[in-house]
């Protein structure tokens, strides 16, 4: 059964309109991107999936049921999580306290010390800093914590938000490394990105989106097409999907 | 000299306590609530209304009765402005705020009402050549075990851990689970209790009512609250404190002139804001890292 499926699917911000035509499937244990320039309304379709942006038309299904229209703090324990643009880690907050805020949108509330026993051993370094100030961390290592604090809800659906944003390239590579170990637990993985091509050589397909609109489909093997990408990226030639 | 330094703490206290109620709401919401001055007024006119039944079950009436009052505000008003931003709820306040004055009037009279809640706290304790008031002492101790009892809420049960996480980041908070109204309503909860603690002290002090009872202080413990640091708990008790305790220092050594008093305190809240715009304790003293 398809875990996700988003059909017409319309938003903004009050009377401003930024995303048009909505339109997704994600299957179990999937790995999708979303790529587009700035402004193309990666961040609202997001938003508007986990909730935190009201959808004005279309349909939102997961898991066998309609989320449009709910809260963002039913939706994540219905098992769709999401990490915001700019890791929106609780800066005055242990690595700890984050990650128990993180229990909150849990299912069932039993199991939730292996949850955090599981993502400390994917990210190693939270329990070197378990007890730090989470602002005092490095970009990289907040974005790990902010990875660590959606998965201890054990979402079958994580929304990833330009997790490269303000990171070194190495440290990019760690945290992409990682989004394949999540998978490998059957977790399906949204990723939006600017990087066209860091997102496009681990999704199986990934959605092109400029002005509000999904352009193109690209399958993985299209990332190597730089004339394919850059019609669908930046709008010349024809849109395909 | 001992006495100076014991108003101090004691004045330090009380407002400390007025500007954390005003803080947890303003944390969860980002609304500025004037009408926490009108919950600190059916504070003090539970505790006059009902002292004949004794002071532990006025208390109980007091706090329970204030509580339910803040609860009822963020039911019938502000749970309906969730969207609307800082200056409709600002406004909103307002409105809340004259209301529940005029309201006041009709039920309680306009006049002052007067009672004796704690007459056992109006007297002087004997050290040698010194003399302290026994009010001083009891608001001391009491501003202790409220915000100790505050503190360990915040800071030690997963309620307050949610409630400092709104306060930051309040969609955030959501985006992981966070009950949204939940955790406004238990800001308006324990706003309600400590506006009812702070009644409690005023009342004892000043023997009557009226339905202006908690303007003054409201004002200035938001005061305090913009030195605290907006948007942080532990800025708004000390922001509070550092009022309460200068007004009261003011107070002492102005002497003959203290009606400078309000004056002096709001040059030094200018020169505080100029020097630490942010607040004593700001959000953003953890510096974004790469």
């Amino acid at each position: 059964m398809t875990l996700l499926t988003v059909r017409d699917l319309q938003s903004g911000y009050g009377k401003v309109q930024v995303l048009y035509n909505g339109h997704i499937d994600v299957e179990p244990g999937e790995l999708v991107g979303i790529v587009g320039p700035n402004g193309a309304g990666k961040s609202t379709f997001l938003g508007t999936l986990a909730g935190s942006v009201r959808a004005s038309s279309g349909s939102i299904d997961f898991d066998g049921a309609s989320i449009k229209g709910k809260n963002p703090e039913d939706i994540v324990r219905l098992g769709l999580a999401m990490v915001p643009e700019g890791r929106a880690i609780f800066t005055d907050l242990t690595v700890n306290e984050n990650l128990r805020l993180g229990l909150t949108g849990r299912r069932e509330k039993s199991g939730a010390q292996q949850a955090v026993d599981e993502v400390m051993d994917l990210f190693p370094v939270l329990t070197t800093h378990k007890n730090h100030q989470a602002g005092l961390l490095s970009g990289g290592q907040q974005q790990q914590l902010a990875i660590a604090r959606a998965l201890v809800s054990e979402p079958k659906l994580l929304l990833l938000d330009e997790p490269s944003l303000g990171l070194s390239p190495t440290v990019i590579q760690d945290v992409f490394g990682v989004l394949a170990r999540i998978q490998e637990r059957g977790t399906a993985i949204i990723v939006v990105e600017q990087r066209a091509h860091l997102v496009m050589s681990i999704a199986v397909r990934t959605l092109v989106m400029r002005e509000g609109h999904i352009r193109a489909t690209l399958s993985q093997s299209d990332a190597q097409d730089e004339a394919k990408l850059a019609a669908a990226y930046f709008g010349t030639g024809e849109d395909r999907e | 000299m001992i006495q100076t330094i014991l108003d101090a703490l004691s004045y330090g206290g009380l407002y400390g306590l007025a500007a954390l109620g005003i803080g947890l709401v303003f944390g969860v919401m980002r609304l500025v609530n004037f009408a926490h001055g009108e919950l600190i007024a059916i504070g003090a006119y539970l505790f006059i209304v009902t002292i004949d039944l004794g002071l532990p079950l006025s208390i109980l009436i007091a706090v329970t009765g204030t509580a339910i009052l803040a609860l009822l505000m963020e039911f019938s008003v502000f749970k309906r402005l969730r969207l609307a931003g800082p200056a409709v709820l600002l406004i909103a306040s307002f409105g809340v705020s004259v209301f529940l004055q005029r309201f006041y009037e009709i039920i309680f009279g306009a006049l002052p009402l007067s009672g004796q809640i704690a007459p056992w706290m109006t007297g002087v304790i004997e050290f040698g050549d010194t003399t302290i008031t026994r009010g001083s002492i009891v608001t001391i101790v009491l501003a202790l075990i409220l915000l100790g009892g505050m503190w360990f809420f915040i800071e030690k049960t997963t309620l307050g851990l949610q409630i400092r996480a709104a306060s930051s980041d309040f969609q955030t908070a959501r985006l992981l689970g966070v009950r949204s109204n939940r955790v406004i309503g238990a800001a308006f909860v324990f706003s309600g209790v400590l506006a009812a603690a702070v009644a409690f002290v005023l009342v004892t002090q000043r023997g009557s009512v009226d339905p202006l009872f908690g303007v003054n202080i409201t004002i200035l413990a938001l005061v305090g609250t913009v030195i605290g640091g907006l948007g942080s708990l532990q800025g708004a008790a000390l922001g509070g404190f550092a009022v309460g305790a200068t007004i009261s220092l003011l107070n002492s050594f102005l002497g003959n002139y203290r009606v400078y008093t309000y004056t002096w305190l709001f040059i030094l809240v200018i020169i505080v804001l100029l020097v630490r715009p942010g607040g004593l304790i700001s959000n953003k003293a953890v510096k974004e890292r790469v």
